[in-house]
């Protein structure tokens, strides 16, 4: 039993769920999840539930900015998903204005869920488009066609709630026309959020297989770069702005349980391939308290923060929805004040400048500045439009020193 | 001092593979040389790279005692010899040191290119060869074809060979049994003054150079003083004694004993392979045949990655060279690379395993410039320079004549793959001499070819175009002139001093297009376009490029990302420290090897 200390204000901590349903498995995806299996979404949910009254046990869950549901497809859980929802507003200590989201995808989207949904207090969904280009959804593998992405759209932005939409780029034979045809549409769905990746082939997904078999073309990087420049442009010209590096919004309807991540913010992760970062002293009593091997810091001194992901199977998981989280990774401070100057470049509004001596990094960014990648504004640097395309040049030069 | 009559020397001679170490482990065992428990499989090839390669590269000598059928004890020499082609020189000086020879063939593979080449040098040496046919307990053993092979090939008499599997230990005493009965005793004269025949030696860091010797006129005692009759060396004679295989000191070592001397002597250049020792007073007049330097016959530029461990490399060159004198280097400087060392090796295996030893035993990181000849130059003034790196060749106006060495290849192939071998043969400049059937199912072809040829990726085109059939061996054989250019390599419009390299001029337009091609694929995209060009005498004959880099980032980077994408960036880090800054372009070792693949 862990006692409260009533002086200090409890940790802002923001809650993740981890879906592991989908309808179908994209060509791409590498994200775990079982395709079909509806007999299990119950005990999934029960689980899930069972695991955030765990952390609710520890006091961890005492004030939640946000809370987002993603996977997998949250959606294909049917009639589950208000009942995990619902859940977890019940076990977690949600603010007043949390953000709360879930994802969806297109044939998953029905107008009862989503009302459903609405009235439970989802206050936003982002729904997985890809493309509104038919050809390049085939190429994906997606389950949907672009008729039906627009129809959940409409139906999702007529709900009152917001509507993020993700989108690729640099698919083999998307076309740079094509690909400016699925911004145009996407703006028009009145999303005042959008995510563009630039497709990459993962191990293990099916794309690889085609792409190595020679049926499919590899993603040119190339093209994916000139695509990347295109949206970034189209977008701005249409009143959403870019926030991060993959990620553009009108202004205040930027993700705030993204920025959560980027911004060295506490997360916690439920479900069977779940992550979360805690600071260390949060982690350590728990772990103390449920006999969990920590390891250790690679050098001396303290761990100031400490990262895990649990990777588990879907049953092993409804076995034991409590066993550890691990594996663990803990940081020192040196680290942690690198890390969050490597995450924070990845924001428009970048880092200051006291963050940036504070892990030791005024040389290294200066050698960005020079190369071109970023540059210092207002007692902040921040990432420049060069910077954006070859983000691990800067990203490696902040993190490894 | 054993009396010679119950003394027999041998070798093992066989084709890589064939079983010759396992056979010499049964042997020692056998004999209770080494007790079972102390057997770490195949003793003698005590360097690790040895073992892991499976051959032997330093000579082994041990003695070991057998009691034969015929009751009496027999002091059997057993010398291990090197096992490549690189190694020639030692596998004919070992051969000296002995009368008779064990000849291992695989009963599976059968005779191939080494047991051709070896059994020759044997017969050479007129040693009397033992046929012994090996592994006749695998299910594809043939051991009636074999002995066909061996008597057609080399017309050595087989039906009274030996049939053993070393594994097993099947037919190790009959082995033996037949160097008892037919290897004849070392002959020599007792009271004529001392010839011991060097037929190798090792560094040891605390007594000094210990030369591995066989006694063949006279014999040696501790505390005489000996001298080395080709380097001159002279010197006291600290140890004398046999290996069993730890060195067991005796007073004396006489007529037709092998055993191992220790002088003192710390300079290995002194101690040489081949030499005669003899007394310093009233010695013997003239030395024992067949002594020869040794000459490197391919070069190449070793760079440390790191330009501030060149005081290391240098270090290990010469801690290295102790126990490896056929090992040249000189010192070297390359624009592109830094300061490194040009060495000289006898073959591309023992260049292989130097580079190896280096960066194993002193934890250097080296990088490696594709090998190249020795050339002999003859400039119009008439001036005659040999030239061993690329950059060092003189420039084509004042050039009247240039000379590379060239090779005397024997390759054993089976019938249907000799149209592949034309092939091949055909894209190196080689020569076709002769050919003819050994048997049903082995072809031997011989060439004429360039060693420049040869070590352009010669010997694994051969066995990946012949399923791995083939067999090579080769000779040396003179130098001849050729029509032969420099080509050199651009990056980014400058010269990069360590890929450039001498070609023929009839493949220079091709091979250099293929490089260049080569070559963008393997540097990786810069901040920059990098131009890479191909040029002779500052003509370019070919051109590629390597974009710049547009899009090096990971998009997603939420939650579950992070720790995974920073362990990307570590691995990013780590690649690029295996990298080589040559001007403003970042290189990868692969780059400065790339020459040797263009044939593909």
């Amino acid at each position: 039993m862990v006692v409260s200390a009533a002086a200090e204000p409890p940790l802002a901590v923001a809650l993740y769920v981890h879906v592991p349903f989908c309808r179908s498995k994209c060509a791409y995806c590498d994200f775990y999840s079982l395709a079909g299996h509806e007999q299990l979404q119950p005990a999934f949910v029960d689980a899930a539930l069972f695991e955030a009254g765990h952390w609710s046990h520890y006091d961890l869950l005492d004030d939640v900015p946000s809370l987002y549901v993603g996977g997998g497809t949250p959606t294909a859980l049917g009639g589950e998903l208000p009942r995990l929802v619902a859940g977890l507003l019940e076990t977690a200590c949600l603010r007043s204005d949390a953000e709360i989201t879930v994802e969806t995808n297109p044939e998953t989207t029905d107008a009862a869920l989503v009302d459903a949904l609405v009235a439970a207090g989802v206050g936003r969904f982002s729904l997985g488009v890809q493309s509104f280009d038919d050809a390049v959804l085939r190429v994906l593998g997606r389950p949907h066609d672009a008729r039906r992405a627009a129809d959940a759209a409409r139906l999702l932005a007529a709900s009152g709630a917001s509507l993020s939409l993700d989108l690729i780029c640099g698919a083999p034979g998307q076309t740079e026309a094509s690909w400016r045809g699925t911004l145009h549409r996407a703006v028009e769905t009145g999303a005042s959020h959008l995510s563009v990746y630039p497709l990459s082939v993962e191990g293990g997904t099916p794309l690889e297989a085609t792409v190595a078999a020679g049926s499919v073309a590899a993603p040119d990087p190339d093209v994916a770069a000139e695509m990347m420049l295109t949206a970034e442009s189209v977008l701005r010209d249409a009143g959403l702005y870019r926030y991060e590096v993959a990620n553009y919004a009108r202004p205040g309807n930027e993700s705030r349980h993204n920025l959560v991540y980027w911004q060295g913010g506490a997360y916690l992760g439920i479900g069977p391939h779940a992550a979360s970062m805690l600071p260390f002293r949060a982690l350590r009593d728990v772990a103390s308290s449920e006999c969990w091997a920590l390891g250790q810091l690679a050098e001396d001194g303290q761990p100031a923060r400490a990262r895990f992901s649990r990777d588990v199977q879907l049953l092993d998981y409804l076995k034991g929805p409590l066993a550890s989280p691990g594996p663990f990774e803990l940081l020192s401070a040196a680290q942690t004040a690198r890390e969050d100057v490597m995450l924070g470049l990845r924001l428009v509004r970048g880092v200051t400048h006291a963050a940036v001596e504070a892990a030791g990094l005024p040389e290294v960014l200066r050698r960005l500045e020079g190369e071109g990648l970023v540059e210092s504004e207002d007692g902040r640097w921040r990432t420049t439009e060069r910077g954006w395309l070859l983000g691990n040049r800067v990203f490696g030069a902040v993190w490894n020193g | 001092m054993t009396e010679p009559n119950l003394i027999r020397n041998f070798s093992i001679i066989a084709h890589i593979d064939h079983g010759k170490s396992t056979l010499a482990d049964r042997i020692l065992e056998l004999t209770h040389t080494i007790e079972d428990r102390d057997m770490v499989e195949q003793v003698l090839d005590s360097m690790d790279i040895e073992r892991e390669r499976g051959i032997t590269i330093k000579a082994q000598a041990v003695r070991v005692l057998y009691t034969a059928d015929d009751g009496e004890t027999y002091t059997l020499n057993l010398i291990d010899t090197p096992g490549h082609v690189d190694f020639t020189y030692e596998v004919s000086r070992s051969l000296q040191a002995c009368e008779g020879a064990l000849l291992v063939v695989d009963a599976t593979q059968g005779v191939e290119a080494q047991t051709v080449a070896n059994a020759l040098m044997a017969m050479n040496a007129h040693l009397e060869i033992i046929p012994v046919i090996n592994k006749v307990d695998l299910p594809s053993a043939d051991p009636d074809r074999v002995r066909h092979e061996i008597e057609e090939a080399l017309a050595i008499p087989a039906e009274e060979a030996v049939l053993a599997s070393a594994k097993t230990g099947e037919g190790v005493r009959e082995s033996l049994e037949a160097i008892v009965r037919l290897v004849p005793p070392p002959r020599g004269d007792a009271d004529a003054p001392l010839k011991a025949l060097i037929f190798d030696s090792y560094f040891d860091a605390y007594r000094g150079v210990v030369a591995l010797i066989r006694v063949v006129d006279g014999s040696l005692t501790r505390g005489v003083k000996v001298r080395m009759m080709a380097t001159g060396a002279v010197a006291e004679v600290e140890e004398v004694g046999v290996r069993r295989p730890v060195l067991l000191p005796v007073d004396e070592l006489g007529v037709g004993e092998v055993g191992y001397l220790i002088t003192g002597l710390k300079d290995p250049a002194l101690v040489k392979v081949g030499d005669t020792v003899t007394l310093a007073r009233h010695g013997a007049t003239a030395p024992l045949p067949g002594y020869r330097d040794v000459k490197p016959m391919v070069y190449t530029g070793l760079f440390p990655i790191d330009g501030d461990q060149y005081p290391e490399l240098r270090d290990a060159l010469d801690k290295l060279r102790l126990n490896d004198p056929a090992v040249i280097y000189e010192p070297e400087s390359s624009h592109a690379l830094g300061f490194g060392f040009r060495c000289g090796f006898l073959g591309l295996l023992h260049m292989e395993i130097v580079k190896e030893r280096l960066e194993r035993e002193f934890g250097l990181e080296l990088l490696a410039t594709a090998p190249s000849v020795e050339y002999r130059v003859t400039a119009m003034s008439g001036e005659v320079v040999t030239v061993h790196s690329p950059q060092d060749m003189p420039d084509a106006g004042i050039v009247e004549k240039i000379e590379e060495p060239y090779l005397k290849v024997t390759v054993l192939v089976p019938p249907e793959f000799v149209g592949a071998i034309m092939e091949l043969t055909d894209l190196h400049r080689a020569s076709f001499v002769d050919m003819q059937y050994l048997s049903a199912t082995t072809v031997e072809m011989h060439y004429r070819m360039p060693l420049s040829e040869l070590i352009m990726d010669f010997f694994d085109q051969l066995k990946s175009r012949t399923r791995g059939y083939a067999s090579l061996d080769y000779e040396f054989q003179g130098y001849e002139p050729s029509d032969l250019v420099k080509l050199d390599v651009l990056l980014a419009g400058k010269v990069v001093d360590a890929l450039s390299f001498i070609v023929h001029k009839d493949k220079a337009q091709a091979r250099g297009k293929v490089l260049v091609e080569k070559l963008r694929k393997i540097i990786p995209r810069q901040m920059f376009e990098v131009p890479i060009q191909a040029a002779i005498g500052g003509r370019i004959i070919a051109r590629e490029t390597v974009k710049a880099v547009r899009k090096d980032v990971l998009a997603k980077c939420y939650g579950g990302d992070i720790s995974r994408k920073r362990k990307l960036l570590e691995k990013q880090k780590e690649g690029k420290k295996r990298m080589k800054q040559v001007g403003a372009v970042e290189v990868p070792q692969e780059a400065f090897m790339a020459i040797l693949k263009v044939d593909d």
